[in-house]
């Protein structure tokens, strides 16, 4: 379960993010500045035909109406964005540091100190964010909490999940997954996203 | 309340904000897709180029409470016609399936309230403005603990 490359997080923007899909050494891909269309499209951002969805939505928006350039459509999709090694298998996944869990439910006047004392039993709390809701400052209604070890999230889960916190009941459930869900890969038109490809060999001058 | 919303049905979120200026085209961007995938993207060329680009699978409670924070918003109710339109200073995107209604609003960045209060639609624009706190909120508490940066 361990993952052991999840040190490996980078900052810097990978410079093979513009080579072509397929790493095909064309000539016009050398000259031009701009990188090719991306052939894996945003879910649904390629406006307003939402083709990869199923039934016919109701729509309403400016966004509609406007005409998608292509920077738009390409910016969330393709390659190039960094995650933690993964198996692809189902279950949890450990984050840079531990393990992280979500807590729902959670009463808009809990404070700190009533989700270390519920959820402190179970190991060291390494982190803790019970976010407000902007508007009315009250706690928005979940909590993230991390611990180090995978047991002790395993534990909190298994204890709390259904519990009351504040007299509220709370779910408690991993945050972070392996791959993607049950819903989605249900679904036949969607087709997985390569995450195993190796690296592109590096641009040729 | 909304439970249908929050239980079933299909799900994506994607939310911009940005504008290009003497720094070159500066935005943040993350995305939650139907197959629990979270995509976040800020591009900011201010002293250092960087581009932090990150994702990552979230569990279904995860998904169960972003949906539950946009059905509490009640933003699937609004329109963005009488919004300020994006401009120079920026722009915003708010891009939401849920059920069987898909909404895509533009708008103008936001300062302050009061560019809510002297808004068309002061009602609509603070739902969404509170909202957009709220996601970004949740967003990077995600980012930041998944992966140890400080998202902005």
């Amino acid at each position: 379960m361990a993952n052991t490359e999840a040190e490996a997080v980078d900052f810097e923007p990978e410079e093979d993010d513009l080579m072509d899909e397929d790493g095909a050494a064309d000539a016009d891909a050398s000259s031009s500045p701009r990188a090719p269309l991306p052939k894996l499209k945003s879910a649904i951002t390629g406006g307003s035909t939402s083709s990869s969805l199923s039934a016919p939505k109701k729509t309403k928006g400016r966004g509609f109406r406007e005409e998608v350039d292509a920077e738009r459509q390409s910016r969330l999709s393709g390659r190039g964005f960094d995650s933690l090694g993964s198996d692809g298998g189902p279950g949890p996944q450990r984050s840079v540091e531990g393990w992280i869990i979500l807590v729902s439910g959670v009463h808009e006047e809990a404070q700190d100190d009533h989700l270390q004392e519920a959820f402190g039993e179970f190991g060291e709390i390494k982190n803790l964010h019970l976010n407000l809701d902007r508007r009315t400052g009250f706690v928005k209604g979940y909590a993230l909490i991390e611990y180090e070890k995978f047991e002790q999230a395993e534990n909190a889960i298994a204890s709390m999940n259904g519990g009351t916190l504040l007299e509220q009941i709370i779910y408690v459930d991993w945050a972070f997954s392996n791959g993607p869900s049950n819903w989605a890969s249900r679904r036949k038109n969607m087709r997985p996203e390569r995450t195993n490809r190796s690296r592109s060999p590096r641009r040729r001058y | 309340m909304a439970a249908m919303e929050e239980d079933s049905g299909e799900f994506y979120l994607r939310y911009y904000v940005g504008h290009r200026g003497k720094f070159g085209h500066e935005f943040l961007e993350f995305e939650f897709r139907p197959d629990g995938k979270l995509r976040y993207a800020n591009n900011s060329n201010y002293k250092n180029d960087t581009m932090i680009r990150k994702e990552v699978f979230l569990t279904p409670a995860v998904l169960k409470e972003c949906r539950r924070i946009i059905s509490e918003s009640e933003i699937m109710k609004e329109d963005d016609n009488n919004w300020p339109e994006p401009d120079r200073v920026g722009r915003q995107e708010l891009e939401i399936v849920m059920g069987n209604e898909h909404i895509s609003f533009t708008t103008s960045k936001i300062g302050s309230l009061v560019d809510v209060h002297s808004s068309q639609d002061p009602e609509g624009l603070r739902i969404f403005y509170y909202l957009v706190q709220d996601l970004k909120c949740f967003v990077f508490s995600l980012i930041s603990l998944h992966f140890k940066i400080k998202p902005i």
